[in-house]
């Protein structure tokens, strides 16, 4: 089989998967079946993924690009596109992350998602996001990328809105369908300005003429790069359209490790990275990108070290890593952009995991103000989630450790402003660093609470069901979310996921050690073979130099995060005291959300008010159909004038208009 | 005989005809009226038919004599319909078409 | 195989009057049957066309030959899916109707007959005459339809959306004489035959205004703001199916207009309100969108959101690019098909909350009712035009169309793609999510609504799938519609 029919077959596996579960669900397919049968569909997508790798490892370096098309998608005048997938080390090293970290995600969510009503919708849903994320990555023309962005939009939507009882679930669901619509349109527009400069829709055409009609910065390529990154930052939660993806935390605990963390938000990545032919002949919109991926990802570290919400910390450090990449990918260091995209899949969706079990363990519970003292009652759960937090805060030989300081260390070899992009990375290490370990402090260590104490005696709390957000209670007809809670400490499923994860997250780094090893950068080679940074890599020693300024930020912020919150716990409520304002402003996550309401929400709600309450009632109804109807109204009263009804004035009439033609033919003819 | 007397004679008979139905509240009375008006038109159309010398003006005028029979059969038919319910006889209280 | 359009044409018709004659019980099946053959020729000649060609299967007799009427029938690629459209837009609606409509069933259902009769007659004529007729005669069945069977202040409905109609259609008739009268020939002979008046010209000054009547007459029809006053009590007042086919089929008669008519006839006419055209549709686009997003009825948003698709296809046709006036076609197709089955939901959700139709009484639905869920679920997404929907292609191609000469209105125009996600997932989420409003007594969706909308969302899963089967189709004729337009415009520009 040739690497593409293994490209298919990645497509076709979860696709598949989506309709057995959703048309087994009408047969009556109920109990845990469906689980089982998503995470078989994504374990053959994964397999197929080996197979695409393969394949493609057995081809001569330079024709590892396959394209292969099913049927014409839509072509008039010069818009010309096929279903067509593209197979190439790019493509296939998403999918193996995609499809790999959807595995286990999947085996982890037969556990944990058991006894909600809503289980084989669940599975359906999910098995349709993966088919429309490795869409997204096999897609190899910038429609059926669109399609594939939208449809992990969509797919998005519907699990974070999954518990759609909860209105603030529904409420999260629209705002981030909303603002990956937005994205979609730019990447619409941006499109069209490819497809009217080079002629061409599908990456390979874009690219051979882009060299020819863009000259360097050119106007057009900048606008369409802009609009590129519109479309990757509402899809990778960069600032100023990153307000989705807190809330999408409203989602069952899976979405977020699955979609909310490792796969979705990494797409704008990739999509950088697949256009970066682009990119480098506009490096004005590259710079733009590295900017805004620094800022997000300082912004977004302060952040987490304020707000109290475990789903949420995580979400904002989510964000704070993919501006990581972002910036990574901006200053075109490909290789460590997506070997961070793939460390933090990895550690990533296990805190997640982590998490999902201790809110389980606390009934539903997420504030990390009512957590503290897990480290005995679940020890496994305690070790993964150290792991996770270990590789997250780039602590020394864990994954996280070499893939970040491999991207601070590109930037810093770019030399002049780019520094100061560098120094504020190594600053959001130090902060990452911290929260990370605020959050193992604070809900492992400390004296344990009465949930804690509970589970040591072998009790899972349960509370009366009660949405976290608002402490509205649930409702119980529906059964969702389940009754029971289930921790990875009783649920096989969850341990077999969360273990490989956690070996993946401490151990995954040596893949791409400076000096060592360089699988990651090899492998990707074909696909950024024509990259101008292509030898530009930092020197291993000055890597080195890196990673031990990188390390020592790292000890440095969870030793910083050790003494605030075990050594001297009370220590930040101090500091909070003495900085309201600050905290308020950190904790309010800048306000960019009530902005956001300000600037957009409420002007078009205005706006709808007026036109109901003005523009209908006054110019439609009264100018236009008043008018209309005012003259039909006044010529028939006059003609209902002279209908009185009497005979004798009908003859009258008639006489009277006998007499008068007769008198005309009178006079007309004297 | 000049042709002059008969058509006076004509419009005379038209005028009170024409008079009678715009004055004469009772229907029987209209009609009648209105056969005035026919034989009036008739009386012109045979005189003429006379002074040309051409059969067509006697062959309509009896063509008008049908419409006539025809016109008062519906006629009295509507005034005993109304008499048989009780409506007066009035055409004045017959002004359901006002608008 | 040969295919005789008057069948399909007064088929319907045929039908209806049969059930005039039947027993009041049968009346129904027999339309139902009538449509259904309908759909089945429908098909047959889908499968027969030939896209590569112009216009087919031409039926060219004398009808008025005094006046130069000729009663000429044909298919091309613009009035092919339209043609289709109607065929299956009619079948779930007079489905859902069979079993849903008791009250004067033979008299309903005659007028459900002759609608089709008439849409079918409008989209198939290549007489300007003949196409006047039946635009006319489309009224008479939607009039009795909603003052006979509709609800609330039904009486001013129709009365509302006769006058509007009419006078658009009288300013439509008024425009048409005189472009027959005034594109005679010396010597000539009149006639209304859309390829002799496309041969024919009339002077530039003339053709501006008459453009500027049966613009007058199509927008009115489509709606588009500021026209479309008619539209909130007649949407409210309408039997569901009536509405469903109203908006879902009626409304494209206007658009299909310019295309048929407007543009290959009278281009300098139509080049000269371009710009006009243009801004009414961008206006409508957002006036619509914005004008949803505040509606509480059911029905309304889905009127307002009428309006703004409307809106795109005017935009897609007036940017007078061959890829603009591709998505409109298609946006045509899309938008009848995502609008009918959206309108039988709303009437099963009615059924379901007793007869609410109001979102903020309504909700918590999808739980008792996942497969009306998942169906409106789909169909939410194709009306907000999801990529990976026929919609999102037509909408794509629209914009890419006027990106192409006009950015700016393309750029604003893009905000009602944003504007349209929020108020379908409002309305979706209004219906299906959240807690259960007060009288809302959820329950699956029965077999005959499935019957109904299940094929009409497989249709739109289809077309999502493989657009190319509608656009290789419509893509001769749609360029050859514009071409002149287009051409002057260029000139123009030039200039």
């Amino acid at each position: 089989m040739s690497g593409t029919s293994y490209g298919w077959l990645v497509l076709a596996f979860p696709l598949v998967g989506t309709l057995a579960i959703a048309f087994g669900w009408l047969g009556g397919l109920r109990g845990r079946t469906a689980g089982w049968i998503a995470s078989g569909a994504i374990f053959g997508a994964f397999l197929s993924a080996i197979g695409a790798l393969i394949q493609l490892q057995d081809q001569p370096e330079e024709s590892r690009s396959l394209v292969d098309s099913a049927w014409t998608y839509v072509a008039t005048g010069d818009v010309k596109v096929d279903l067509a997938i593209l197979v190439d080390p790019l493509s296939v090293f998403m999918c193996l992350v995609v499809s790999g970290v959807s595995f286990l995600i999947h085996v982890y969510s037969v556990a944990y998602m058991g006894g909600d009503r809503g289980y084989t919708r669940f599975f359906a849903y999910l098995n349709f996001f993966v088919f429309s994320m490795l869409l997204l990555v096999l897609a190899s023309n910038f429609v059926l990328l669109i399609v594939g962005w939208a449809f992990v939009g969509a797919a998005s939507y519907l699990l974070i809105s999954f518990w759609y009882r909860r209105e603030t679930a529904t409420r999260a669901g629209i705002k981030a369908f909303v603002i990956n619509v937005i994205g979609d349109v730019g990447l619409v527009v941006a499109a069209f300005l490819l497809l009217d400069q080079t002629g061409a829709l599908d990456y390979a055409g874009v690219f051979a003429q882009a060299d020819h009609v863009f000259g360097h910065n050119d106007g057009t390529l900048v606008a369409a790069c802009l609009l590129i990154l519109v479309g990757a930052f509402a899809k990778s939660a960069q600032l100023p359209l990153h307000t989705w993806l807190p809330d999408a935390m409203e989602g069952p605990t899976p979405v977020s490790a699955l979609i909310h963390a490792a796969t979705m938000v990494t797409a704008g990545v990739y999509l950088i990275a697949r256009t970066h032919p682009l990119f480098e002949l506009a490096p004005a919109a590259a710079d733009v990108g590295a900017i805004i991926g620094t800022a997000t990802l300082v912004f977004a570290a302060t952040v987490a070290v304020a707000v109290t919400d475990l789903k949420r910390t995580i979400a904002y450090s989510t964000i704070s890593q993919i501006g990581y990449m972002v910036l990574g990918v901006s200053v075109f260091a490909y290789g460590a952009g997506m070997f961070h995209l793939m460390t933090h899949a990895f550690f990533k969706a296990l805190l997640f995991m982590g998490a999902g079990s201790v809110i389980s363990a606390m009934g539903g519970i997420q504030d990390m103000d009512r957590m503290g003292g897990f480290r005995k009652a679940m020890p496994f759960t305690f070790a993964a989630f150290t792991a996770g937090a270990l590789a997250l805060a780039a602590f020394p030989f864990t994954s996280g450790f070499f893939s970040k300081d491999e991207i601070l260390a590109f930037t810093l070899e770019r030399g002049g402003w780019y520094v100061v992009l560098a120094i504020a990375g190594y600053a959001g290490a130090a902060l990452t660093a911290f929260y990370a370990f605020r959050m193992v402090f604070r809900v492992f260590y400390g004296n344990p609470v009465e949930e804690a104490r509970e589970l040591e005696q072998g009790h899972i709390a349960h509370h009366p069901p009660s949405n976290p957000a608002t402490g509205e209670p649930e409702d119980t007809d529906v059964g969702f979310p389940a009754e029971e809670h289930h921790i990875a400490e009783r649920e096989w499923p969850m341990r077999a996921a969360m273990g490989p994860l956690a070996v993946l997250a401490l151990l995954a780094g040596v893949v791409q050690v400076p000096g060592v090893s360089d699988v990651i950068e090899k492998f990707l080679e074909p696909t950024f073979a024509d990259s101008h940074f292509h030898d530009t890599a930092p020197s291993d020693s000055s890597e080195w130099v890196g990673l031990l300024l990188g390390g020592l930020i790292s000890v440095a912020g969870i030793a910083a995060a050790y003494h605030a919150y075990v050594r001297r716990r009370g220590i930040t409520l101090q500091l909070r005291d003495r900085f309201p304002r600050v905290h308020a402003f950190l904790v309010n996550k800048w306000y960019f959300d009530e902005l956001f309401e300000a600037l957009f929400v409420r002007p078009v709600a205005t706006a709808g008010g007026f036109g109901r309450a003005v523009i209908e009632t006054r110019f439609v109804q009264g100018f236009i159909v008043g008018g209309a109807t005012g003259v039909v109204r006044v010529g028939s009263s006059l003609a209902r004038a002279v209908q009185t009804g009497y005979l004798r004035a009908y003859a009258l009439l008639l006489l009277l208009g006998v007499a008068l033609l007769i008198l005309y033919f009178l006079l007309a003819s004297s | 005989m000049d042709i002059t007397w008969f058509l006076v004679l004509s419009a005379f008979l038209f005028a009170i005809g024409a008079a009678g139905v715009l004055t004469r509240r009772n229907p029987l009375v209209v009609l009648l009226c209105l056969e005035l008006m026919l034989n009036a038109g008739n009386l012109a159309l045979v005189a003429f038919s006379r002074m040309h010398g051409g059969q067509a003006g006697q062959v309509f005028a009896l063509i008008v004599m049908v419409i006539a029979a025809c016109e008062v059969v519906i006629g009295l038919g509507i005034i005993v319909a109304m008499y048989r319910n009780r409506l007066p006889i009035d055409i004045d209280e017959m002004s359901e078409l006002r608008g | 195989m040969t295919i005789h359009l008057s069948i399909i044409l007064f088929l319907p018709l045929a039908t209806g009057l049969l059930g005039a004659f039947l027993p009041r019980g049968l009346a129904r099946w027999a339309v139902l049957a009538g449509t259904v053959a309908v759909l089945a020729y429908t098909v047959a000649l889908l499968a027969d066309f030939d896209g590569g060609g112009g216009l087919q299967y031409v039926t060219d007799d004398e009808w008025i030959p005094e006046l130069g009427i000729r009663y000429q029938l044909g298919i091309d690629g613009l009035n092919l899916f339209m043609v289709a459209l109607t065929a299956i837009a009619w079948v779930p609606c007079t489905l859902v109707a069979a079993f849903r409509q008791h009250d004067r069933p033979k008299l309903f259902f005659f007028n459900l007959a002759l609608a089709e009769t008439a849409v079918l007659g409008a989209f198939l004529a290549q007489d300007l005459a003949l196409f006047i007729v039946f635009f006319d005669l489309m009224l008479v069945p939607f009039y009795f339809m909603i003052g006979g069977w509709g609800t609330g202040d039904r009486v001013r409905a129709t009365t509302k959306f006769m006058i509007y109609t009419l006078a658009g259609s009288l300013l439509m008739l008024a425009a048409a004489v005189a472009l027959g009268v005034l594109s005679t020939p010396d010597g000539g002979e009149i006639s209304f035959s859309l390829a002799d008046l496309q041969q024919r010209s009339v002077s530039e000054g003339t053709q501006q205004w008459m453009v500027l009547l049966f613009a007058l007459a199509f927008f009115v029809k489509a709606p588009l703001f500021p026209l479309h006053g008619w539209v909130p009590e007649t949407y409210r007042s309408s039997p569901i199916v009536t509405i469903a086919l109203l908006s879902g089929v009626l409304s494209k008669v206007g658009v299909y207009g310019f295309l048929r008519i407007v543009l290959p006839v009278m281009p300098e006419g139509a080049q000269h309100w371009q710009e006009l055209f243009i801004i009414v549709a961008v206006f409508s686009i957002l006036y619509g969108s914005i004008l949803a997003f505040s509606q509480d009825n059911l029905r309304l948003v889905l009127a307002y959101s009428s309006i703004a698709q409307l809106g795109f296809i005017v935009l897609g046709i007036f940017a007078l690019e061959d890829k603009g006036a591709q998505g409109a076609v298609f946006q045509m197709l899309n938008h009848g098909l995502v609008v009918v089955p959206l309108f039988l939901i709303v009437g099963v959700i009615a059924e379901r909350a007793r007869g609410s139709e109001s979102l903020s009484e309504l909700g918590g639905m999808a739980f008792r009712a996942p497969v009306l869920a998942a169906l409106f679920l789909i169909i939410t997404f194709a009306t907000l035009a999801m990529p990976g929907s026929g919609n999102f292609v037509g909408e794509l191609l629209v914009l890419f169309g006027t990106f192409e000469d006009k950015l700016v209105y393309g750029l604003v125009a893009s905000v009602g793609v944003v504007l349209a996600a929020v108020y379908m997932i409002r309305v979706f989420q209004g219906t299906m999510h959240n807690r259960p409003g007060p009288d809302v007594e959820p329950g699956e969706i029965d077999g005959l609504h499935l019957a109904a909308i299940a094929p009409l969302v497989a249709v739109i899963v289809a077309l999502g799938v493989y657009p190319h089967f509608v656009v290789h189709r419509t893509e001769k004729a749609t360029t050859a519609a514009i071409q002149e337009a287009r051409g002057i415009g260029q000139e123009v520009a030039n200039r």
